[in-house]
């Protein structure tokens, strides 16, 4: 194994550490967004401090349960559906 | 001639003639051939100055070869990078015939950058749809032949509307001539040719064939075809279209529809076909809108977007290269074995996603921060949606499933990547990082004129990314239980297609057969005899007297027969090939002699 696959190895063991560092990186976002706005608002909301973080979140989470939850279930088949058929 | 006096070598002819002797040049050193064509093509569009070029009368047509500007420029500058990157990566594959495929279909991609009538467009046009089926048979196995055929007739389709589009407009105006037509006075014509070009720009609902076929391509064809196609519609559809409202609302659906369907799907390939329709969306949409910013940031994405996308295309490549599948539910915890082919992925995913460092920073904002401005609220919230998904899926589901879910997977046998691989991925990653940080890299070459250059480098751009890329993280995170990809097939718009397809074979196979069945019955009765009686007098007569002379004309039917039953082989593919081989053939003596 490669020097760089060993340290993805040691970074792959320490997944609690990473996610601390990623919610406090994301807090320290929202934090800087009090503080550095757009200069004019292009969609009113987009004004708001922390407009994007909601976002981001709540468009990624209804599309992720969306999709996968209600939509899949319905317009899937079989792995082998079209190569049964022709 | 093509390379006129004035000095202009068309990108086209360096791949056209290598697709002419690659067969005949013995040895091993062939490979190094390859990346002439695309170092000319790079010279030639580098050093070009604005002007016709090349043209010539054909058919009592004037075909014109060279139309150069700034927007044919600027397609044909990423095309002439994108084909040295691509023969790069290619260089350790020994089938002649992909590499000559290739050659085919990258050089109609030049000739339809270049033309300036829509005769020469549409020959160009068809050379690439006939290149890029290849680049889907090559693969050699059955799912693939199958692709390759439904890829083919879709796109002879495709061709056709842009066919009658432009045979009804010289019916109608008596010009060929290809120019921006004014929104407001469109023809019916117009929308058929503009029907065509949307069927090659995967616009929703006509975008199927491309999830359908780009998954099946050879692992270095697939490279190939997801630069060009689309993007020469898009450079068609930008000169000749923008300004069409309904473009800017189909455009921002497929950037929607697209990402949606990234996001259940299961095949790494998939995932990112679905993702060529969701960027080519922002494209799509920044033409329609029609203002300077946004189609500059159409441009500018298209730009981009060939180099991310080849990239992600030859990262997954590379899996299906060293480990024969690119389905997620059968990937997994090979971050440690392929760490480069993890590292160079990801440069592309970052930049796909529209990460700050990164190239899709400087170009997608760019539309979206245009079609803001030109208060196109609705289509501008729904390119922001697209860009969660897009992170959602390409930037982290696709990396996530392939490289780190399971457990270290140290069983899992892997073929090694050769060294050209990772080169070509390390030249495209480079150029995504280097245009993410000086986007006037690209910039410069932007064709419209802009009251006010875009500054995507400011700290309330920077943060607002960051603020959207990080929360769809924070998103995956908590849903990443239900993202678990599964072994499915989702069913698109495609199915509709083989209804179709079924429903005209079924026309042929049941009344057509039976009217043919009938047909041949009462040719039996009535053709078959009086014929047989003419052949006894024939035979009467032949065998009195002319036997001898007969004899030896007869043999020579017989072998040009056996020619002719030879070629006949009810192949498609033979067919097509002959057919590309006596039109380069005949364009070669054309210009030759002209």
């Amino acid at each position: 194994m490669s020097l760089f696959g060993m340290l993805l190895n040691w970074l792959r063991a320490r997944t609690r550490v990473i996610a601390a560092l990623f919610f406090l990186g994301l807090a320290g976002l929202v934090a800087a967004n009090v503080f550095i706005r757009p200069h004019e608002a292009e969609y009113v909301f987009d004004a708001y401090p922390g407009f994007w973080a909601v976002f981001g979140l709540v468009v990624g989470l209804a599309m992720v349960i969306i999709m996968k939850k209600i939509v899949q279930p319905m317009i899937s088949r079989g792995d082998d559906y079209y190569d049964r058929n022709s | 001639m093509i390379a006129t006096a004035s000095g202009f070598v068309h990108p086209a002819l360096g791949f056209y003639l290598l697709a002419f002797i690659l067969p005949f040049v013995p040895g091993k050193g062939w490979k190094w051939l390859l990346l002439v064509p695309p170092i000319v093509a790079i010279w030639s569009v580098m050093t070009i100055a604005p002007g016709e070029y090349g043209q010539l009368t054909w058919l009592g047509q004037t075909l014109h070869f060279g139309r150069v500007d700034k927007l044919s420029l600027i397609f044909a500058q990423v095309f002439a990078i994108m084909s040295l990157i691509g023969m790069v990566y290619a260089m350790h594959v020994d089938d002649k015939l992909q590499h000559i495929m290739a050659c085919v279909y990258v050089g109609g991609a030049f000739g339809c950058t270049f033309a300036g009538d829509y005769l020469t467009l549409f020959v160009f046009w068809e050379m690439m749809s006939i290149g890029s089926t290849f680049l889907v048979w090559l693969a050699r196995n059955p799912a693939a032949t199958r692709a390759g055929f439904r890829y083919f007739l879709y796109h002879t389709i495709g061709g056709l509307f842009l066919l009658i589009g432009l045979l009804m407009r010289y019916k109608a105006v008596g010009s060929l001539g290809f120019d921006h037509v004014d929104p407001s006075q469109m023809m019916a014509y117009d929308w058929m040719i503009m029907l065509g070009f949307c069927v090659n720009a995967a616009v929703v609902p006509l975008h199927a064939w491309l999830p359908d076929a780009y998954p099946q391509g050879t692992v270095t064809g697939s490279v190939f075809m997801c630069a060009f196609t689309t993007k020469t519609a898009v450079y068609v559809l930008l000169r000749g279209f923008h300004g069409v409202e309904v473009l800017a609302i189909a455009g921002t659906v497929m950037a929607v529809y697209g990402v949606l369907y990234a996001c259940i799907e299961n095949n790494a390939r998939r995932i990112l076909s679905y993702h060529i329709v969701s960027q080519v969306g922002y494209m799509v949409a920044g033409i329609g809108i029609g203002t300077a910013m946004t189609m500059n940031g159409a441009v500018a994405h298209a730009y981009a977007h060939i180099l991310y996308k080849g990239l992600l295309f030859m990262g997954t490549g590379c899996l299906l290269y060293a480990a024969g599948t690119t389905k997620l539910d059968q990937l997994g915890g090979l971050a440690h074995r392929l760490p480069w082919v993890m590292a160079l992925y990801m440069v592309a995913a970052l930049s796909i996603s529209g990460m700050p460092l990164f190239n899709g920073f400087i170009s997608k904002t760019m539309t979206i921060t245009g079609a803001a401005e030109a208060h196109r609220t609705w289509l501008a919230i729904g390119m922001e949606i697209a860009a969660v998904g897009t992170f959602l899926s390409v930037g982290i589901k696709l990396p996530y499933f392939a490289f780190w879910a399971k457990p270290a997977n140290n069983k899992m046998v892997l073929k090694p990547i050769p060294l050209n691989m990772y080169l070509a991925m390390a030249m495209g990653a480079s150029l995504c990082i280097a245009q993410g940080l000086y986007p006037d890299m690209l910039y410069r070459y932007l064709p419209f004129e802009m009251e006010e250059m875009y500054h995507p480098w400011t700290t309330w751009h920077v943060l607002q990314a960051l603020l959207l890329l990080g929360f769809s993280g924070l998103a995956f995170y908590f849903t990443r239980e239900i993202i678990t990809p599964h072994a499915k097939t989702n069913l698109d718009f495609d199915y509709f297609y083989r209804l179709i397809g079924r429903g005209a074979y079924a026309l042929v196979s049941k009344p057509l057969a039976w009217l043919d069945d009938h047909w041949t019955e009462a040719y039996r009765a009535v053709g078959l005899a009086g014929l047989l009686n003419l052949a006894r007098g024939t035979v009467w007569f032949d065998t009195k007297g002319i036997d001898t002379v007969v004899d030896g004309s007869a043999y020579t039917v017989r072998n040009i027969g056996v020619v002719g039953a030879k070629v006949q082989s009810g192949r498609l593919q033979d067919y097509l090939g002959l057919t590309a081989a006596l039109a380069l053939g005949i364009f070669a003596l054309v210009w030759y002699l002209a």
